[in-house]
């Protein structure tokens, strides 16, 4: 073998480097993404037959994939009673409010200004549309497609082209076809972007993009960053979210979807992704309400499976998925609003002579209703006595758990963070309904033996202010000096 | 064996050294025109940063032209195929003084340019002042609001209507910073976890957040906008994601956006109920 020669290898090199760049663009595209079935329901002791039976596993997964689409195009199956109503979930925009609307198309229109200028001006080369909104990009490329063919009509009349019959094209008319062309551009696609609102595809792509690697492909709050967090991320397909303005543990609202969105979750790994648009967000909220409708429906369907009927049969699965979306549909009624106003901290609680905060104080560690202290503790840092119980198999005290199994601490009130806001509204939801998913209980379904509850709204509010008061210093000095006179 | 002859090489790597500086400077007297220089600066204490970044531009643009082209000259000089015995050296005092000396007086000139910048930045006397030197509506004492840091979030908190920041109604704003325009604004950074930094290229402002400590800032924005909040500190896996925006606001929008946030705070939630 000759050495090679110096002028060879640099030509090698620099193939080996063109072909590299050139590389880039001819990957294949991504392989079609698939949701995997949940291992939670795979590993649970009492669904053993399932989890041995592969057919009904391919049987689950294929009506989810009926039902739900795939990563890469998720979807809805529409019911008969969704087209009766005319109620289209794939389209989350006709759920949003007027005001909500209001607001995607301000903030639509100040995110897409330089786009929006650009097309009115007709520089069409310079719009750069978001790369996650797939379906906006392929709808503008098929414009721009439209718009070249016109254009090459019109280069050909111009060059003298003939058309297939002999007869010279005719210049005037492909300018005029061009220019009709280009004027509906102008006027519609600044409409269409102050209008964006992202197909269920899109918002997969920012889920895969944002989300997936704490909350998992399908949501199931597992991806690979997971386990460094602390507490862990939700796992949406049980249905459960903590923080919700709704009572009797229903699903959440869109509106406190988007508020954890948009706020994040204080103090958790849940930041806030108010950077992106009010359109993304909301799509965002589409997608999550996907996947847990989707978790839901196989949990429901794997707890169907008789190997006698014929393993997972399709109608138990439209069964699951049809009350699945009453639950959510029916949230809004469960909201938790109270009639007139807000009382404050000083104001006199009907029927003592106490203050708000003073009689929260008492309720706080009254043993016969609310006693929060139990948990919280009577110094307010979340240690109580109930705040540990006793493992029946080891017989030490451990940290109580929640409904995901894992340890939770009760909150430490007096470091005045409240994960779902600090308005006192956000707290009071908290204290009638309690969190969903964790030992803490909703104070309205305490009742006497009549059945009557034990705690009225106002009791409710007392607990609120007090609560809320007992992050502020003097509060704290307060107890603290309460604290050494015991 | 094939190949360039030795004169082509000598002259195609002298080329490339010379490159080297070309692009170097290139880059630099373009970079404007590209959108890759500074952001536009905002902050009354911008101009100064900026100028002091300039300076130290300008010295280490003259090091590095000169540098380059020693390198240059050598990579051609000495590529020559010659046929005498090389001279053996070893150390000389004179030079070494010389490149130890212009360093030094160039690492004074430095200090000694930045301290009057870096003492109305960071001392905590000069916070808070206006254009004529007098306090402002806001001092290191009472600052116009808080900013806690936390993985992986940015949040203001503005005091309630007593002025008091342990009051029960202290406003709380997540991500969104508002602030008004043409006024010093002081506030105080804390974390509430991990080291982070507060920077606002716009404002021309980074400052650490350290656990512990209450860290006062200041700035004074001279144009209605918003500015995007980055977090400067790698602060754990989200640090990336931890973004906000600083929304400068007329005095009196600012005003009425505090007042909206503190009857916000009683809202019966009627506004959730569905239609």
């Amino acid at each position: 073998m000759t050495p090679m020669s110096p002028t060879r290898a640099t030509l090698i090199v620099a193939a080996a480097s063109l072909g590299t760049l050139l590389g880039c663009k001819l990957e294949p595209e991504t392989p079609e993404l698939r949701y995997s079935l949940s291992d939670k329901v795979l590993n649970d002791p009492d669904g053993e037959e399932y989890a041995s039976d592969s057919i009904a596993q391919d049987q689950l997964r294929g009506a989810l994939e009926m039902l739900f689409g795939t990563p890469s195009n998720p979807g809805f199956l529409l019911t008969e009673d969704m087209l009766d109503e005319g109620f289209d979930p794939n389209f989350g925009s006709d759920e949003l409010s007027e005001a909500e609307w209001e607001a995607l198309i301000a903030d639509n229109s100040d995110r897409f200004a330089d786009d929006i200028a650009h097309i009115e001006a007709g520089e069409f080369d310079d719009v750069r549309l978001p790369r996650e909104a797939l379906s906006l990009l392929s709808y503008w490329e098929e414009t721009m497609d439209e718009i070249a063919d016109l254009e090459q009509a019109l280069a050909d009349a111009e060059a003298g082209g003939e058309d297939e019959d002999g007869d010279p094209l005719d210049a005037e008319g492909a300018q005029a076809d061009l220019d009709e062309a280009i004027a509906a551009v102008k006027a519609d696609w600044p409409e269409e972007l102050r209008n964006y609102y992202p197909s269920l595809r899109d918002s997969s792509e920012m889920f895969r993009t944002q989300c997936i690697h704490c909350h998992g492909v399908e949501g199931g709050g597992n991806g690979p960053t997971a386990e460094y967090l602390k507490p862990l991320p939700r796992d949406y397909r049980n249905g459960i979210f903590k923080f919700t303005s709704v009572a009797n543990k229903a699903r959440p609202t869109r509106s406190d979807l988007f508020r954890v969105l948009a706020r994040g979750i204080y103090t958790t790994s849940m930041p806030s992704f108010r950077r992106f648009s009010d359109a993304q967000l909301h799509g965002l909220v589409d997608y999550v309400r996907l996947l847990s409708i989707r978790g839901r429906v196989e949990i429901l369907g794997a707890l169907d499976y008789d190997i006698d009927s014929g393993g997972i049969t399709m109608e138990s699965v439209l069964t699951a998925y049809a009350d699945e979306w009453e639950e959510w549909l029916g949230a809004g009624e469960n909201v938790i609003a109270y009639e007139g106003d807000v009382p404050a901290p000083d104001d006199i609680v009907p029927g003592t002579n106490r203050t708000m905060i003073e009689h929260g104080r008492e309720l706080f560690k009254d043993e016969s209703s609310a006693n929060c202290a139990s948990c919280h503790g009577t110094n307010y840092r979340g240690n109580g006595p109930s705040s540990k119980e006793r493992d029946p198999e080891t017989g030490e005290m451990v940290q109580i758990t929640d409904d995901w199994g894992n340890p939770i601490e009760p909150r430490d009130l007096t470091r005045g963070i409240f994960r779902f806001g600090r308005r006192p509204i956000d707290v009071f939801r908290r204290v009638h309904a309690g969190i969903n998913g964790t030992p803490m209980p909703a104070q309205t379904t305490l009742t006497d033996a009549e059945g009557n509850r034990l705690l009225s709204d106002d009791d409710l509010w007392a607990i609120t202010h007090f609560v809320r008061s007992l992050s502020t210093h003097e509060q704290v000095v307060a107890t603290q000096d309460e604290e050494a006179g015991h | 064996m094939t190949g360039f002859p030795a004169y082509v090489a000598r002259v195609l790597f002298t080329v490339l050294f010379v490159l080297v500086p070309i692009l170097g400077v290139w880059t630099f007297v373009t970079a404007d025109d590209y959108g890759w220089w500074f952001p536009q600066n905002v902050s009354t204490f911008g101009p100064k940063i900026d100028a002091l970044f300039d300076l130290i531009l300008w010295m280490v643009a003259f090091t590095f032209v000169l540098t380059e082209g020693a390198l240059v000259w050598c990579v051609y000089w000495y590529s020559k195929p010659r046929t005498s015995k090389a001279v053996f050296s070893h150390g000389n005092h004179k030079l070494e003084m010389v490149w130890t000396a212009v360093p030094a007086v160039l690492l004074l000139v430095i200090a000694f340019a930045q301290m009057g910048t870096w003492a109305e930045i960071k001392f905590t006397a000069n916070m808070g002042l206006d254009e004529n030197g007098e306090p402002g509506q806001y001092t290191v004492e009472a600052p116009m609001m808080e900013i806690y840091a936390s993985q992986f979030d940015w949040r203001a908190r503005y005091p309630d209507r007593d002025g008091n920041f342990n009051g029960i109604d202290v406003v709380e704003s997540p991500y969104d910073i508002y602030v008004p325009v043409d006024t010093p604004v002081v506030f105080h950074l804390k974390s509430r976890d991990v080291l982070h930094a507060f920077f606002v290229p716009q404002f021309r402002l980074k400052q650490d957040a350290v656990p512990g400590m209450t860290i006062p800032v200041w700035f004074n924005a001279q144009e209605v906008g918003s500015y995007d909040l980055i977090c400067a500190e790698l602060c754990g896996w989200g640090h990336y994601k931890m973004a906000g925006r600083v929304h400068v606001l007329p005095k009196d929008e600012y005003e009425a956006w505090l007042e909206g946030q503190r009857e916000a705070l009683y809202a019966n939630g009627s506004a959730d109920l569905a239609e």
